[in-house]
């Protein structure tokens, strides 16, 4: 009800907000068509193969014999399920690490803080690549998903424990202390519904992040690539030199999807951003609200 | 006067000990108190800023936390003897139960993303132990004795004005029932028509209940309203206690004569008269009584001996050479 007098107005008054909303709602409709499928999408030589963009084949077909448009249904739905995989894990460690190291101070800071710097400065690309090589086959985007969320959630622990550290020594902390709440309570029902908005705007900017390294991965062919997503497709077109071949489409599609999931996750991100700091909302709606 | 004291303080000493770079410094804010609270009695603890009236409490509390530590002295609650030594686990039973603690500023004791309802399970649910529907009931009935209305449950804190959170905060202290109540500074942040309503709704809950309330101001005005009893601070020692209107109308100790003479009288417009000099520093507090640098009527014993606290009669002591001689 609240929730989505918010979105309303956020919808009305903020044009980022507006943009980003309509960009990731037109992917999302269009991940969802993919369970209205009519072709399977590890299927290949189905239809005629390199055929342009037009009618019955909107997108056009791929040189494997794939229908462009029902295949990056797949793929978008794919490379999303993916990002929302490894944003929600990583924030679950990110929460934790952040929220304890905040509240706790001390010697727990020291070393979760020493372990979060690691992972800051650990090079990501080298070593993703270097799990593939290690595990092969068995790097399904499942544990790749899980991989990225075990490297990627040590840039928002320092941004949660920054805000845990202030919390720390709010009255409704001390208070919640001496009226003899746990650790765990006091983080749980105390601190975690505070950060919970900050934590809503950096997801969707580790989901974005999240996609980019995926899609790189794929493109150069270091993932599972039999499980169709965005870079999956860019690395088949690559493989039958879609370029070269004059087979555009097989490339501008996915490259257009992806850039409206990058654009208009940003754009939510920067709005809602906008939308938790109460200073800019003022300057945006008037003084009155 | 009841003969049992809810809260007896014995020689407390509470220091300060810090250790930076192997220099060792210790503030002693807290040095050699004693006092009696009786059951319900409102005592009043006045002083001015860094007089040792918040570490007082936060011991009194057992909300030590370093670098405070005690270094002497007992503290018996009747329902808690020798309160500094219990554990964790004794403590968490005896707070907000038996013991309950109205912190300063407490306009932000309400966390601003919980509503009501969720704070008052957050922190009083637990001590009460009554299922669910009772509890809300004891809720909303308790905060019809506050004067709210019970719907603000549902509400966040913004959407309260600030005398309705200080009643919440005064609602959430008070709805164990409990024997003793430390309020620091409740009403500091009100202004004096809010304040005047809050102050009386406090006395009338604490007779209510019958409990006893350790009131911590620099608010002389609040202290003439509310406190049965007065003791005023100076440097981390109680100078002076007694019935509070006895202390106002005889203050004994030149502290406490500067302190009342100080307030603003209606059709009076003399100028007031400062006391020379600041209060002490903590980490090299002066020897002997420690007002003695600024004391008007300052003798040579009072340079090498710390005064005691000596009864005049009627509850009212006073620690003071020029008072009682040594």
């Amino acid at each position: 009800m609240n929730a989505l007098k918010v979105l309303r107005d956020l919808f009305k008054t903020n044009v980022e907000f507006a943009i980003g909303a309509v960009l990731v709602g037109i992917v999302v409709v269009f991940a969802l068509l993919s369970f209205v499928s009519p072709y399977p999408p590890l299927d290949v030589y189905l239809v005629a193969p390199d055929v342009p963009p037009g009618w019955p084949h909107v997108f056009g077909t791929t040189s494997r014999g794939q229908d462009v448009f029902w295949l990056l249904t797949y793929a978008i739905r794919n490379t999303l399920l993916f990002g929302i995989a490894v944003a929600l894990m990583s924030r679950v460690v990110s929460l934790v690490v952040g929220l304890l190291s905040g509240y706790k101070g001390g010697w727990v800071d020291r070393v979760l803080m020493s372990i979060n710097d690691t992972f800051i400065v650990i090079p990501l690309l080298p070593i993703l690549v270097l799990f593939f090589f290690v595990m092969r086959d068995r790097m399904t985007s499942g544990w790749l998903a899980v991989t990225m969320a075990l490297l990627g959630w040590a840039y928002d622990a320092r941004l949660i424990r920054s805000v845990a550290m202030s919390l720390r020594h709010r009255e409704f902390t001390r208070t919640s202390v001496f009226s003899g709440m746990t650790t765990r309570e006091i983080l749980q029902r105390e601190h975690l519904p505070y950060v919970l908005p900050i934590v809503f705007s950096t997801t969707l900017n580790n989901m974005n992040w999240s996609i980019g390294l995926e899609v790189t991965l794929s493109v150069l062919g270091f993932t599972d690539i039999n499980t169709p997503s965005i870079g999956g497709m860019m690395y088949w077109a690559n493989q039958h030199t879609a370029m070269v071949a004059g087979i555009w489409w097989w490339i501008a599609f996915p490259v257009l999807a992806v850039m409206m999931v990058f654009i208009g996750l940003y754009l939510l991100a920067v709005s809602i951003n906008e939308y938790i700091d109460p200073r800019s909302r003022l300057s945006r709606i008037g003084a009155g609200a | 006067m009841s003969p049992e004291p809810v809260l007896s303080v014995r020689g407390l000493r509470a220091y300060y000990r810090t250790r930076h770079f192997g220099v060792e410094r210790e503030v002693r804010a807290v040095d050699g108190v004693d006092f009696d609270v009786e059951r319900n009695q409102i005592y009043g603890l006045a002083g001015e800023s860094s007089s040792g009236k918040t570490t007082l409490i936060k011991v009194i509390a057992a909300a030590l936390k370093p670098p405070l530590q005690v270094v002497a002295g007992r503290i018996d609650f009747a329902f808690a003897p020798n309160l500094l030594s219990l554990d964790a686990d004794a403590l968490a039973k005896v707070r907000w139960k038996h013991l309950s603690y109205i912190v300063q500023g407490s306009m932000s004791t309400l966390n601003p993303v919980r509503r009501i309802r969720e704070s008052f399970v957050d922190f009083a649910a637990r001590h009460l132990a009554l299922p669910r529907a009772a509890f809300e009931r004891a809720v909303a009935e308790h905060l019809q004795r506050v004067q709210l209305d019970p719907a603000i449950v549902r509400a966040y804190p913004h959407e309260l004005s600030g005398g309705m959170r200080q009643r919440v905060t005064i609602a959430l202290a008070t709805i164990c029932r409990p024997e003793f109540i430390v309020a620091d500074e409740p009403t500091t942040a009100l202004d004096v028509v809010v304040q005047k309503e809050v102050l009386d709704m406090m006395r009338s809950i604490q007779r209510g209940i019958g409990s006893s309330v350790l009131l911590v101001t620099h608010d002389l005005g609040v202290h003439a309203h509310l406190a049965d009893k007065l003791g005023i601070m100076y440097a981390g020692r109680l100078v002076e206690e007694g019935p509070t209107t006895a202390v106002f109308a005889q203050p004994r100790h030149p502290y406490t004569a500067h302190l009342i003479a100080s307030l603003p009288r209606i059709g009076d417009a003399a100028q007031r008269q400062p006391l020379e000099g600041n209060p002490p520093n903590l980490a090299a507090p002066p020897p002997g009584c420690r007002f003695h640098p600024r004391c008007p009527l300052a003798m040579d014993v009072c340079k090498r001996e710390v005064p005691p606290m000596t009864s005049l009669g009627s509850g009212h002591r006073v620690a003071c050479f020029a008072v009682n001689p040594a």
